[in-house]
């Protein structure tokens, strides 16, 4: 599940120094969102050193020769082009979504490779959350709302996942005790 | 970005030149490979006719040094031999099938089509990067086809080395048709790597959810092994050839022994790529034949994870082989002891394939639809192939058959049928995916009958010539091989013949065969996730990834 969950009235993780609020405190609720990817860090290095130490084979053939210079730059090349690949791959898909829910804001951060981070900020209370099942981008569209800002929470995940993550905001948006601030 | 776009994105129908000669889209560029693989093929294929011609009889018939005859020939007046032209045929054919015809189809063709489609992933990694290899691929053909038509060595046209540019045959050829042939491989090579970086990207990094290496359909493990093999042995190629081109233009002694070169260093190189080279060629063909068997034995394959493995180390076995196809260069008893025993343990994989194919089949609920009999097919030749080269990895063995019409039968079994059973199975298992119309089934099978039958009467005989003692690559012989080249021939007409109706029968379907409404017309057991999508599937495929219920049909796997 590309989604994840951080609740923090379940004790104190970690970060809760870096997310407190000036003016709204520990917050709720931290959603990770991330496009799913195959390939894990240990993939890559087991990858890249199969893939050169199958290479060194012919070079130990050539080596002491003068045919060693001719042979080395496509190899140096070939591993170069294919490393570049993986982490470019890595790169593209390096889509990160950050929702942080405390008692009466909620803020929305949308990282995409290559561009500068996307922040969008509302008082949950009054912003809309709506799902749009059919005819937009992707179906079970999901947007937040809010000060004359429509923006899109989870554009690249699963039609089903996007759909318990339109019923998990639904719930969490609902201020926790009381009416909103 | 992050802001929200209700409208949606329905673009409008693009034009025949964006669709095609823009194209990134893998499913398009897949099938560019194969029409462009399979026009290619048949350049290649009419030389073989050509030449079959011209072996029908003893002397020269039809490559006369007063000019090439083509019918007129079979009149049957003397005339003088042109050996050049005979070893342009030779060089050409080998040059375009290795390197423009199967790799592209099965790998480039089908791997980029089907590969993606079978792990979920919505296109390759790098689009742009696709279109880029399918066009240094055509640029490769182009200078493939201009070296055949400049001028050469022997004041001729063309370079009549052999396709392995053996130096210092290559380096000494005159003309600049060996150049354009050196850059033809490179560009070929260069559009391989690229397609290959791409394949593995796709592979590791954009597989479906829940979908690991285990789990991951035979069909893409076999592409990604291909993949792989391109990108470990095509720099060695590369790196050889650039090397010749050097000790051509530029005066450089890599491999001339006056200047301190050593041309068996050539041949080691070159082997170090062409062993591995024949595993590309034959692996896609054993993803395609895994899951054509499969489907029509109407059971899932037998054994999976030894599939898997078996792929694996023949792929890792192809890199430590590669000095049996040089046993007569003078290497020492230890060499050619260690390279026949790693020969012989090929086997081992090998026969764990093709048995676990027929424990498939074993109690299967058997159809013999025409993908199957090609299925079958194949697995005969590739088992009439394999035995052999059991015959040939013997260094003692291989002393009398080295470059005899022995070997030539060998690794056309092999790599010629052993490829291209598994292709023809490919386009009928999937033309109906790919097109959304139907093949007529009657035609299919006319064409794998006359084309096993025209297949095997071709090759079967040059076992016999081989162990006769004809030497490969000549255009003559003295009568006492008469007969089996006559019959050799009359099968080489009969498959092409074959292969002229298949040609028909493909453009029949995409006119005019019946449409297919049913996803997976195979019934349930092809179930792949290229059979949850409509025939043909639509332009994006799997933008919302799949979700294991899809594909896990065999949780036990």
């Amino acid at each position: 599940m590309p989604v994840g969950i951080t609740r923090f009235d379940e004790g104190a993780p970690e970060e809760f120094g870096a997310l407190s609020h000036g003016t709204h405190g520990v917050p709720r609720l931290h959603l990770v969102i991330r496009p799913h990817q195959s390939l894990t860090p240990p993939g890559f290095v087991w990858f890249i050193g199969l893939t050169a130490g199958l290479m060194a084979l012919p070079l130990l053939m050539a080596l002491g020769r003068p045919a060693l210079w001719g042979l080395l730059p496509f190899f140096l090349g070939a591993i170069a082009a294919i490393w570049w690949g993986l982490q470019r791959s890595w790169r593209d898909r390096d889509l990160r979504e950050d929702l942080v829910i405390w008692e009466g804001w909620m803020r929305l951060t949308h990282k995409a490779p290559r561009k500068a981070p996307q922040i969008w900020e509302a008082n949950p209370y009054w912003v809309r959350l709506r799902r749009i099942p059919k005819g937009a981008k992707v179906p079970d569209y999901l947007t937040l709302k809010a000060e004359g800002r429509e923006v899109e929470i989870g554009a690249f995940l699963s039609p089903a996942e996007r759909r318990s993550l339109h019923a998990l905001l639904e719930r969490e948006m609902l201020p926790a005790t009381g009416p909103a601030p | 970005m992050a802001d929200a776009a209700t409208t949606g994105h329905d673009h409008e129908q693009r034009s025949f030149f964006t669709r095609w000669f823009m194209s990134t889209n893998h499913k398009d560029i897949g099938i560019l490979y194969l029409f462009t693989a399979g026009a290619v093929g048949l350049i290649s294929v009419a030389f073989t006719v050509y030449m079959r011609m011209e072996l029908m009889q003893p002397g020269v018939q039809f490559m006369c040094a007063e000019g090439a005859r083509f019918l007129g020939g079979f009149s049957g007046e003397e005339c003088t031999p042109n050996g050049h032209l005979w070893n342009v045929m030779i060089t050409y054919h080998g040059i375009l099938m290795m390197f423009f015809v199967v790799i592209p189809a099965l790998f480039g063709g089908f791997g980029n089509y089907f590969m993606p489609l079978m792990i979920g992933a919505p296109d390759m990694a790098f689009p742009r990067l696709n279109n880029l290899s399918y066009w240094m691929y055509v640029a490769g053909v182009s200078l493939g086809v201009a070296s055949m038509l400049a001028p050469g060595g022997n004041g001729q046209l063309g370079s009549g080395v052999g396709w392995v540019l053996y130096a210092p045959l290559s380096t000494l050829e005159a003309g600049v048709s060996m150049d354009f042939a050196i850059f033809a491989v490179h560009v070929s090579g260069a559009s391989s790597i690229l397609g290959a970086i791409n394949i593995i990207t796709t592979f590791l990094n954009m597989r479906a959810p829940g979908m690991t290496l285990h789990k991951t359909p035979l069909f893409p493990w076999s592409i990604f092994i291909t993949a792989w093999l391109i990108l470990l042995s095509l720099p060695v190629l590369a790196g050889a050839i650039t090397m010749l081109l050097t000790d051509r233009n530029f005066g450089t002694g890599f491999f001339n022994p006056e200047l301190g070169g050593d041309p068996l260093l050539y041949q080691h190189l070159l082997w170090f790529f062409g062993h591995p080279e024949v595993y590309m060629i034959i692996l896609p063909g054993f993803g395609i034949i895994s899951h054509v068997i499969a489907t029509f034995s109407r059971k899932p394959i037998f054994g999976y994870l030894p599939m898997v493995y078996a792929m694996v180390a023949i792929g890792a076995l192809g890199f430590v082989v590669w000095a049996h196809h040089m046993y007569t260069s003078g290497l020492t008893l230890n060499q050619q002891a260690y390279f026949m025993i790693a020969t012989m343990v090929i086997a081992v994989p090998t026969g764990i394939k093709v048995f676990s194919w027929i424990a498939t089949m074993w109690q299967g609920s058997i159809t013999f639809e025409t993908p199957m009999l090609f299925a079958i097919g194949f697995l005969f030749v590739f088992t009439v192939g394999g035995v052999t080269g059991i015959v040939l990895s013997q260094a003692g063995i291989d002393r009398v058959y080295h470059d005899t019409y022995y070997v030539v039968a060998h690794f056309h079994y092999v790599m010629s049928l052993g490829a291209v059973f598994a292709l023809f199975a490919g386009i009928y298992y999937w033309i109906g995916k790919m097109s959304g119309r139907q093949y007529p089934e009657f035609w299919g099978k006319v064409h794998f009958w006359t084309f096993f039958i025209g297949a095997n009467v071709t090759f079967f005989p040059q076992h016999f010539l081989g162990r006769q003692g004809m030497p490969r690559r000549y255009i003559d012989y003295p009568d006492a091989f008469a007969l089996w080249n006559y019959v050799s021939s009359i099968g080489a007409f009969i498959s092409f013949a074959s292969f002229l109706l298949f040609i028909g029968i493909v453009f029949y379907t995409i006119r005019a065969g019946k449409k297919i409404e049913n996803n997976a017309y195979w019934g349930e057991h092809a179930e792949t996730l290229e059979w949850t999508l409509p025939n043909p599937p639509p332009e994006h495929t799997f933008e919302e990834l799949p979700t294991p219920d899809m594909w896990d049909k065999q949780p036990g796997h």
